[in-house]
């Protein structure tokens, strides 16, 4: 019978404390597990903000980081719209209505306006246009993937495409009918447009989205810039529609003039003439816009790291120092078990010495107890966790738009509990296990 | 002149008192277990019997003397290899049987062969518990048992490494007089029958005569007449 065999059947023999001592630090690596595995989502999740097709977010003058919160992540409020004015000055010349390219066109590959503000059933609308999906990629370059149906077209105006999650939550499918509210979701409720597509799921905040035509969504109530009406001027809503290439007909209504637009945000690609990185001239345009007074720049990924780094590493790792220090605190309570047991252990060590068993044995054979305890309990801990993970899930897919379940990890932590929960026990069982190295047999017999 | 399994020679061993006051408790000039011999060795209460008895099987070294063990003089062996020595040439027969209780029958018979230094063997482990009538109890623990299926234990597991002796402390101390004489019976046919040494120490009379050899401790051990 090997040293393991024998400290198992000293772990049976107390089966009730010692099951009580496993299950206490289950309970404590359960949660260091959690916390590993949700940081290690939601940071991977911030992280994921590269390769996403445009590396520079244009809004109103306000915190860089909610600009990319609520643009990026539909999380946080939208700090105010800008002008449709400043919007096309990120326009090439054929894509604008006097056929100038604007101010700022000669350093944009592209610019992909978003309108925010409304809601479906708690999930955010997102007005943009068929660039959105056709343009921008989910990460890495990856394009957009449809699990059903296509991408709305732009004289689609009452076109939408929804989110994975979204689609999945509220059970809507190609051809379904949906009218978001205006401002929260018991806001007025708009006009109804009509789910072209499902997005595949992304793992990334688009999941959570509900994207239609900007040219729908400038139509409904309250979305129109109040302009006094003598300054409306220069164009009829029909006019703005023909310069662009919309028309009323095929049945959607007089697009929204210009000057009664506005838009929440711009998703700008740098161009990168000659080959060189778009984040050559993403620091120019930022100083450019920033200097300006109708709006600011904001580099998604500057920003999250900033974030990351502030707020949200410090706060993982107090909650991994707390959660640690509950590991510990079950740890100390194999101490106390073993201890507590250590005058029946006694009697047993001595009778396992007069047989022939070395000191070392039965000093190994105490430390092994306390392992197979730790490693027990942890691996029933790992379970637990990743089960809360799972159980929790849908929670922070619906608030952070990340998909987390029972197979989501943090390989490199969790990889390196199981070191440090031996040493742990190890420690831990050490004054038990010299207490059984050093026991009187004769005393005992 | 039959080999001798047991050989002590000027053994003395004392203890040191809470007051720092030593106390002799063996001073034997002489004792000896032959091969396949049995004997009983009798003594009152605190002469020295499980003294000297821990002293031959290497769990308390003396304080001087010689106390050779099949042959090898144990007290010049560190404590690892008179631990070694212990589980490859004696079987021990304790008084409250001591089996530990969270293995079973067998296990018991098993986790004495682990620290001996053959491998432990499952079919001789059996056979042994099976010889000793105990074949439908293997893997029962010992709370499961009756005091005369522990002994029984007890006996197959001081069997367990092939001993060239068992020494048993008070087997019948702790047993009803129904049971005294199936263990006395059990020890003396098992050591007979697997041609071992045995050495019991015990109190009773009743139990001393039935052994071919009867010592009486105080006879030769010099410490019981005077303290110092």
């Amino acid at each position: 019978m090997s040293l393991w065999g024998i400290a198992w059947r000293s772990i049976r023999q107390r089966l009730f404390t010692s099951g009580l001592t496993a299950l206490s630090l289950a309970l404590g690596v359960a949660l260091v597990v959690a916390t590993l595995v949700i940081g290690g989502v939601v940071r991977d999740a911030f992280a994921s903000g590269q390769g996403l097709g445009y590396n520079l977010i244009v809004g109103a003058k306000g915190s860089p980081l909610q600009l990319v919160l609520n643009s990026v992540y539909l999380v946080s409020k939208p700090i105010e719209n800008i002008s449709w004015r400043f919007y096309q000055e990120f326009l090439p010349a054929d894509a604008r209505p006097d056929g100038v390219a604007g101010r700022y066109a000669g350093s944009v590959a592209k610019a992909v306006p978003i309108c925010m503000g409304d809601y479906f059933r708690s999930f955010r609308v997102v007005g943009t246009n068929a660039a959105c999906f056709d343009t921008l990629t989910v990460g890495d370059g990856r394009p957009f993937a449809f699990a059903a149906g296509r991408n709305f077209r732009d004289d689609e105006f009452f076109g939408g495409v929804l989110g994975g999650a979204v689609a999945a939550k509220l059970g809507l499918a190609v051809g379904d009918r949906f009218a978001p509210t205006h401002g929260a979701d018991d806001g007025l409720v708009h006009d109804p447009f009509t789910v072209t597509g499902i997005l595949a799921r992304t793992d990334t905040p688009v999941d959570r989205g509900v994207y239609v035509n900007m040219e729908g969504f400038y139509l409904q109530e309250g979305h129109a810039k109040p302009v006094p009406e003598g300054e409306r001027g220069d164009e009829a809503g029909a006019e703005a529609g023909k310069d662009r290439g919309l028309s009323p007909a095929g049945g959607n209504p007089a697009p929204l003039p210009f000057k009664q637009r506005e838009v929440t945000a711009i998703l700008v690609q740098t161009a990168s003439p000659g080959g060189m990185p778009p984040e050559l001239l993403a620091m120019g345009l930022k100083t450019a816009i920033n200097e300006d007074r109708d709006g600011q720049a904001a580099e998604p990924v500057r920003e999250i790291r900033t974030l990351l780094d502030l707020f949200v590493r410090p706060l993982e790792l107090l909650l991994l120092l707390v959660t640690t220090l509950v590991v510990i605190v079950s740890a100390i309570g194999i101490l106390v078990s073993m201890v507590g047991s250590a005058l029946e252990r006694s009697r047993d060590v001595a009778v396992m010495r007069a047989l022939g068993a070395r000191r070392s044995h039965v000093l190994t054979a105490v430390l092994l107890e306390a392992i197979i305890l730790a490693v027990g309990g942890g691996l029933v801990g790992w379970l637990l966790g990743h089960g809360i993970v799972a159980a929790i899930g849908p929670l922070i897919t619906t608030n952070a738009g990340v998909s987390a379940g029972f197979f989501s990890a943090a390989p490199l932590g969790e990889a390196l509990l199981v070191p440090f929960l031996v040493g742990l026990a190890i420690l831990s069982a050490l004054l038990p296990a010299l207490a059984a190295y050093r026991t009187d047999v004769a005393k005992w017999l | 002149m039959p080999e001798l399994v047991i050989r002590l020679e000027n053994v003395r061993k004392s203890f040191a008192m809470p007051g720092g006051e030593r106390v002799d408790i063996l001073d034997v000039p002489g004792f000896v277990l032959a091969a396949g011999e049995q004997a009983a060795l009798e003594g009152s209460s605190g002469s020295g019997k499980s003294t000297l008895l821990h002293v031959i099987s290497g769990i308390m070294r003396p304080d001087s003397g010689l106390v050779e063990v099949a042959g090898t003089d144990i007290t010049r062996l560190p404590e690892g290899q008179r631990d070694r020595l212990r589980a490859d040439t004696l079987g021990l027969v304790f008084q409250q049987f001591n089996l530990l209780p969270g293995f079973t029958a067998l296990e018991n018979v098993l986790v004495a062969m682990s620290f001996a230094s053959g491998r432990p063997d499952r079919t001789r482990a059996t056979a042994l518990l099976e010889a000793v009538g105990l074949a439908h109890r293997l893997h029962h623990k010992p709370a499961e048992l009756s005091i005369g299926q522990q002994q029984r234990v007890a006996v197959a597991r001081a069997l367990a490494n092939r001993p060239r002796a068992i020494l048993a402390d008070e087997p019948t101390a702790s047993v009803d007089a129904a049971h005294q004489q199936q263990v006395v019976d059990l020890l003396k046919n098992t050591c007979t029958e697997h041609g071992v040494a045995l050495l019991v120490v015990t109190h009773d009379p009743d139990v001393a005569r039935q052994f071919p050899r009867r010592l009486r401790l105080e006879e030769f051990n010099r410490a019981g007449r005077h303290k110092v």
